[in-house]
């Protein structure tokens, strides 16, 4: 949290002002036509955390008595203004959402796109974690679509079932910073997105999930090119490569053994045909599904994988034999 | 006086020099992507463009090399038909005894080196494993730059079993060329600094002589003994 400023001169406390505002009936019409309440719920207003903050710490501009003529159209028109008042604590994570999708669609002119009081409410302001879930609850006013195929998913149904491993909106889009999907730098940030968890030995040892789904994923081709992408500032010329999203699928990501499952056998390869339209029956098994070769799994891999392992260093180190033993015989000849 | 011998032809030279430069640029636009994760494969990528651009460049080289191979073969088949080429190449028992004689001789078991005629067994080795590495580096090549029509004919585990021998196939020749033929060329004292012979095509009467005794008193005794240079 920033360090907060110091509040203004607050020429009335709390008190001057609920004496008015804790009326459930007082409102105004504003000049679009809308009656707007100007009644602050008490209770709400205690329970949250901004309950020791003084009214006029935020609305430094209607801190007088009696209160200055406003100009705005409408109650929406005021809470797009108010927005910079949150800046004064909160700089940081004011200043993260200035790179923002949200951002850049209110600096466009979108008046529905979200401020802070929109995901994070205003006079009843609480930890916006609270339960996790109310998180996803947060982005569903808006984003009813994904959400909805989010709470079908894996994650979401455990996260319903009151798990607080999985991941919410957040973890993957960021709150404050939250990036466009589209966006091929956050594209690319796929996989260290997913192995965030996936990669985390003790996380995953919880639910019996193989760790090595990330580090099969990058030494593949398709991780290897993604991950060379992302480690350049070079432009991307060739076709997009498969991140972990493009086969398991997204919102709606479901257990690999689920039936539902893009990336179980019998769905393969309708998945490897999104990128790879004239792919066969055969091409899938190119694919060894995130395992490593063994004597179990990609017999025929593994004995390559071994036979290098055997003849490079056999060729490599008895060409320097030879090398040392001539060396060697010609000293000895001096 | 002292008379050189052709030891190369010029489409021979072309075809070193070709490969060397080859074997360059895979070299440098391959090993960044076979060492992803290292810092230095990521800069080194960064410099050459991007891995985009990098494995264009990977796969025209590629391509060429595979033509340069097909080229070779096809003319070494044609001239063993014909009979127009002479089979100095070909390994044979005597190639092995060399072997064991030259590692006697290391060892001090011996004093006497082994005598080769016109290549000697680790040259045929070299020659060898280049034909035949680049037969192996060419074919998973083409797997992995057309996997959908490879996985339309054989089964689909081939294509990572390519990957993984393309890759490590590299890496071996790399290993073999850093080691061995640096040796051999450049830092044996019995050439050091330069072997310049595969780039000029000729060598001395007096390295004939210590490396290649045999064949000299061949084309010596063809020459009727007229110490007549053979270029």
């Amino acid at each position: 949290m920033a360090q907060a400023a110091q509040p203004p001169a607050a020429s009335v406390d709390n008190e001057t002002c609920l004496s008015c505002h804790s009326d459930p009936s007082l409102s105004l019409t504003s000049r679009d036509g809308a009656t707007v309440s100007l009644h602050v719920q008490q209770d709400a207003l205690a329970a949250s955390v901004h309950a020791k903050v003084a009214c006029a710490d935020c609305h430094t501009t209607t801190a007088e008595l009696p209160h200055p003529e406003r100009s705005f159209q409408s109650k929406r028109d005021l809470t797009l203004a108010l927005d910079t008042q949150c800046r004064r604590c909160h700089f940081a994570n004011y200043t993260k959402t200035l790179d923002s999708v949200h951002q850049q669609a209110v600096a466009r002119g979108d008046r529905t796109a979200p401020v802070c009081v929109d995901c994070h409410g205003s006079h009843d302001i609480r930890k916006p974690s609270t339960p996790r879930a109310v998180i996803s609850q947060t982005c569903a006013k808006c984003h009813e679509g994904v959400a909805t195929a989010y709470t079908r998913s894996v994650h979401g149904r455990a996260l319903t079932g009151g798990n607080a491993d999985v991941p919410v909106c957040t973890d993957c889009h960021h709150a404050h910073d939250v990036a466009g999907p589209k966006q091929t730098a956050w594209e690319l940030r796929t996989p260290e997105m997913c192995g965030s968890c996936h990669a985390n030995s003790a996380l995953m040892a919880k639910y019996g999930l193989s760790t090595n789904v990330l580090s099969t994923y990058l030494t593949d081709f398709h991780g290897k090119t993604a991950s060379l992408r992302r480690n350049q500032n070079t432009p991307v010329t060739g076709a997009v490569v498969a991140r972990c999203t493009d086969c398991h699928g997204v919102h709606d990501i479901q257990k690999a053994n689920d039936p539902q499952s893009p990336v179980i056998k019998a769905n393969l390869l309708k998945t490897c045909r999104q990128c790879h339209p004239d792919a066969t029956d055969n091409f899938p098994g190119a694919w060894l599904s995130h395992y490593e070769p063994s004597l179990h799994k990609a017999q025929f891999v593994y004995a390559v994988k071994l036979g290098y392992a055997f003849i490079i260093p056999f060729m490599i180190g008895g060409l320097g034999l030879q090398i040392l033993l001539h060396l060697w015989r010609l000293m000895a000849n001096r | 006086m002292t008379f050189k011998y052709v030891r190369f032809s010029r489409l021979q030279r072309f075809e070193h020099f070709s490969v060397m430069a080859l074997f360059i640029v895979l070299a440098v636009t391959g090993f960044p992507q076979k060492f992803y994760d290292h810092r230095w494969a990521q800069v080194m990528m960064g410099w050459l463009g991007g891995v985009d651009t990098a494995r264009w460049f990977h796969r025209a080289a590629g391509v060429t090399f595979g033509l340069l191979l097909v080229a070779h073969v096809v003319r070494l088949v044609w001239e063993v038909a014909r009979g127009t080429v002479s089979l100095s190449m070909v390994p044979t028992r005597q190639d092995f005894r060399d072997a064991v004689q030259t590692l006697r001789y290391y060892f001090g078991l011996t004093d006497a080196q082994a005598r080769f005629d016109r290549f000697d067994y680790r040259q045929k080795f070299e020659y060898w494993g280049l034909l035949m590495g680049s037969a192996i580096v060419v074919g998973t090549g083409l797997v992995l730059l057309f996997p959908i029509l490879t996985a339309r004919f054989l089964p689909g585990e081939l294509i990572p079993a390519a990957y993984l021998a393309h890759s490590q196939e590299g890496l071996m020749a790399f290993l073999v060329v850093i080691v061995w033929h640096i040796y051999n060329a450049h830092l044996s004292p019995d050439v050091f600094p330069f072997d310049t012979s595969i780039f000029v095509g000729t060598i001395s009467e007096e390295r004939m002589h210590h490396e290649h005794p045999l064949e000299l008193e061949r084309l010596q005794r063809a020459a009727g003994e007229t110490h007549e240079p053979a270029a």
